[in-house]
């Protein structure tokens, strides 16, 4: 029983991992250039195809993985590039509309140019196990994804609070034009925005083929989804807002999926769903507001 | 230093600015002066790049108008804007870093640093404090000293004094001369006619986005434009 409990609260923490660090990377790029990136999920695919190849090709493991981070943060910055950045003057619903166009021929891509269907990516057994504290077995995917998650946060607070581009960042999401005033370069900021957003997307990736085994070109739409969920309720824009909504959001779905009585597991939404309708009531403005949520 | 030649500047339909002419010397304090919504602020965006004008900037012999913000301040002009506008969520330590980032690096930048904070002491104390808790008058003195981090040659202040008590005012005009005196040109943008023409080598008065009047500052001072305008008699 403790076995079960224990195994519960880890896969709720490690799957509101996954989620913050979706939503963390939604709000990134929104808080600078107010867009809402819908293809944030076709990055995730991207991830998750080139780890499948990676695997595939025999690639050792943390070098597959590490390709499959930097592919999602390349296609980031190449969406950005020739997709936002053209865009860059219009209002926020054209923005919207083309992060929409984006995600569709991502997807278009993936179904003709790989296949429709699921792609196995098998892993090493060591993952697949189980890890023995004493009495205590738990599963390695969620733990070694708690671990990954908390140190992505580590190092992306490091890189926001110690270096110039960081200290940049989080100025432009508070006043854009004074930072170019300073000498800052938007395009670079903005860039760097969209690949760290992208290697966000990518780790998110890794974690959650992780978990599943498998790719397909719709992999990243649900968590995106969700994560989008877990952005709104931590505050749109709001970086630490972003990580507690994820948390909050993953927690209690594994929570409600473990622990409702059967008769009301398919309901487990509407559950969900009430926990963020009660959190909007009790805070509009999200858990930990953004200072300002304007566009540049 | 800064000749600025028939400025036009439109947002939209409406024209902010109309065939502005001006110069500053280098050396000097300039003033701008004029109500709200007289093209003052356009002025100074189009001169850092903000804004896109018509007509032509040059910035010691070399022109300047269409140039990216981020390229202006390179060049050696620096804009403290209207209202302040620090990162209030960045520490103080932050917003001067970012002030001088792309100007000096390592312990070149630490020493501009070390230059504000000896200017301005009241921003060593507050150095880990972020900016937004600052009070205005702290704020203003942030927002220069970040300005200052570029070493510019031409500052351009907009509205520096704006909102301020009257003891914080005094040190900030203080601070301008004593600026010019270091060899920083000054082109203030004031509501404080007064102050800033008792201050000022030469000024300019701006009514619905046109100049119309310009003189030393005495010569404004005691025109009378200026006198049933601004001086209230």
């Amino acid at each position: 029983m403790m076995d079960i409990i224990l195994q519960q609260v880890l896969n709720a923490i490690s799957l509101g991992g996954i989620y913050a660090l979706l939503a963390l990377g939604l709000a990134v790029v929104f808080s600078i250039v107010g867009l809402i990136n819908f293809a944030h999920g076709e990055l995730m695919t991207v991830a998750g195809y080139v780890l499948f190849l990676g695997v595939l090709f025999a690639l050792p493991l943390p070098f597959a993985v590490l390709l499959a981070i930097g592919a999602a943060a390349l296609a980031a910055v190449l969406t950005e590039r020739l997709a936002f950045r053209p865009m860059r003057k219009a209002d926020a619903t054209s923005l919207l509309l083309t992060s929409f166009a984006v995600s569709a021929i991502l997807r278009v891509l993936f179904q003709n140019g790989i296949s429709a269907r699921p792609k196995p990516v098998p892993l090493p057994s060591a993952l697949s196990g189980t890890v023995n504290l004493g009495p205590v077995h738990l599963g390695a995917v969620p733990l070694a994804s708690i671990v990954v998650t908390v140190l992505s946060l580590v190092t992306l607070n490091l890189f926001l609070k110690r270096t110039t581009m960081g200290q940049a960042m989080r100025a432009a999401a508070e006043d854009f034009q004074v930072l170019r005033l300073m000498g800052i370069k938007a395009n670079r900021v903005i860039a760097v925005a969209f690949g760290l957003s992208g290697a966000l997307a990518g780790i998110s990736a890794v974690l959650w083929v992780a978990q599943r085994g498998s790719v397909d070109p719709l992999m990243g739409f649900i968590p995106v989804l969700k994560a989008f969920v877990a952005a709104v309720i931590g505050g749109l824009g709001s970086l630490p807002g972003a990580v507690a909504g994820g948390f909050v959001l993953g927690i209690s779905e594994v929570l409600f999926q473990a622990f409702l009585p059967e008769a009301a597991l398919p309901f487990r939404d509407a559950f969900v769903l009430s926990v963020v309708i009660a959190i909007l009531i009790w805070r509009p403005e999200g858990l930990i507001p953004a200072k300002t949520a304007r566009r540049s | 230093m800064l000749t600025v030649t028939d400025l036009s500047v439109r947002y939209g339909q409406i024209e902010a600015l109309r065939g502005l002419g001006l110069s500053v010397t280098k050396g000097s304090v300039t003033v701008l002066l004029g109500s709200n919504g007289a093209g003052k602020s356009s002025t100074l965006n189009a001169i850092t790049g903000l804004a896109q004008p018509r007509g032509r900037i040059e910035f010691e012999g070399v022109r300047i108008d269409g140039v990216a913000p981020e390229d202006i301040v390179r060049k050696g002009i620096a804009l403290c804007p209207e209202g302040r506008r620090v990162f209030p969520s960045l520490s103080v330590a932050e917003n001067l870093h970012l002030g001088g980032a792309v100007h000096a690096r390592g312990e070149a930048l630490a020493a501009r640093v070390e230059a504000e904070l000896a200017r301005f002491p009241i921003l060593r104390e507050r150095f880990h404090q972020k900016a937004g808790l600052l009070s205005g008058g702290e704020q203003q003195m942030l927002a220069i000293a970040r300005a200052l981090m570029s070493a510019p040659r031409l500052l351009l202040l907009d509205e520096p004094s704006l909102g301020l008590a009257p003891k914080v005012v005094d040190q900030v005009f203080d601070l301008i001369l004593s600026l010019r005196d270091q060899g920083i040109t000054i082109l203030l943008v004031e509501q404080n006619a007064e102050r800033a023409l008792e201050i000022a080598d030469r000024g300019y008065v701006l009514q619905s986005g046109e100049m119309v009047l310009s003189g030393t500052g005495k010569e404004l001072a005691e025109s009378d434009l200026i006198r049933q305008a601004y001086l209230a008699g």
